[in-house]
């Protein structure tokens, strides 16, 4: 595989002391080649300290400001400093980095511009909650008819965009609940979305940032910022020159 | 019609509401910029209270029966307006701050990586 291309991974972090270390050693152990980035969004545990005490290279958010804007921290790093590929990967270990190359292999090729690890499409590895998958479902059909494509694991939060991608999403990135928005602005933006399989285990400590409570909340918001989403572009029928 | 005494205790109502605004314009405790839709509400306030015919006449315009009801629903329709222009001051104030915070992470990142670099 070409190795020219600049690649950073992105590893949001909110209040994940008890993951952290272990998700950016193992990274730095498999995938030496890449650069990655933690970003501290303004965690209350230590998170920080842990981050300074191991040395790794980290953005320090002084404010919690939620996954969309500490993601998006991230790729405005990236665009600044000309990489050229952001994967973006969860701070607490669901996410397994040796499927990283599986992800970025379409992006060197130049056959996508947004690849989604989804974890549906082998079935293998932590499924979710049933719950969760049906609401999963529901969004990932939101999809298909706002914007006539196929995408299974719209919440997934373990992708790699290009260069492209990088720009779009370091200019305008959704906030809050930002995956399933942001899959309808990759389509919106007229990119090509791709989706890998991947397997992804339950969280190994700490306690997810979606609660049960919360998700009757998620549904109704994600739902309405998908068609809000959709709204803002119109009707999208041009066609990308550089392709 | 509207009662005299009502029209009175409105006519103060409106003066004072002036008062209130250009003090703390005075006092730089508003931006201008925020205050310009109050002031033209206070302007709007005053010209029908000024001229009570004419809230009348808007009133039945828009088949309102009763002219204290138009006066409540032209009073809510201007907070309503108000609300949703501070609404969006605060999204846009929101925006801004994530990209200071963005950036001053970056900043802050940058200084550590220079300092580390005068170290060795």
């Amino acid at each position: 595989m070409k190795q020219e291309k600049r690649v950073l991974v992105i590893i949001p972090a909110y209040n994940e002391a008890e993951n952290i270390v272990h998700v950016v050693r193992h990274m730095m152990e498999e995938a030496p080649q890449y650069d990655y980035l933690v970003i501290n969004d303004g965690s209350t545990d230590n998170t920080l300290d842990l981050c300074r005490g191991e040395n790794f290279h980290y953005l320090d958010l002084p404010i919690n400001m939620g996954i969309g804007g500490a993601v998006q921290a991230g790729y405005v790093y990236a665009r600044k400093y000309d990489y050229d590929i952001a994967v973006q990967m969860d701070g607490d270990g669901q996410h397994d980095i040796a499927y990283l190359d599986r992800l970025l292999e379409p992006l060197i090729n130049r056959e996508a511009d947004v690849v989604i690890g989804s974890r549906f499409l082998e079935k293998e590895g932590f499924q979710s909650s049933a719950s969760r998958r049906m609401g999963i479902h529901i969004l990932s059909a939101l999809i298909w008819l706002t914007t006539g494509k196929h995408i299974m694991d719209v919440t997934s939060g373990y992708r790699a965009v290009n260069k492209m991608f990088i720009k779009i999403y370091s200019e305008d990135y959704p906030m809050d609940y930002p995956e399933p928005e942001a899959i309808v602005a990759a389509f919106m933006h007229l990119g090509r979305v791709k989706e890998v399989p991947v397997q992804m285990r339950a969280r190994a400590g700490g306690i997810s940032s979606i609660n049960f409570k919360k998700s009757i909340y998620y549904m109704i918001k994600v739902t309405l910022a998908i068609v809000i989403c959709r709204m803002g572009y119109g009707i999208r029928r041009g066609k990308r020159d550089d392709i | 019609m509207i009662p005299a005494t009502l029209r009175v205790t409105l006519i103060a109502a409106v003066i004072c509401y002036f008062v209130i605004i250009l003090y703390f314009l005075k006092q730089k405790a508003l931006n201008l910029k925020y205050t310009l839709l109050w002031l033209v509400a206070g302007l709007v306030m005053g010209i029908l209270v000024a001229v009570p015919e004419l809230l009348v006449r808007i009133i039945h315009i828009f088949g309102i029966q009763d002219n204290m009801n138009g006066l409540f629903i032209f009073a809510i329709g201007f907070i309503i307006m108000i609300l949703l222009s501070l609404t969006s001051i605060a999204s846009r104030q929101n925006r801004k701050i994530r990209t200071l915070t963005q950036e001053l992470a970056i900043l802050d990142k940058r200084v550590r990586d220079l300092e580390e670099n005068d170290v060795e």
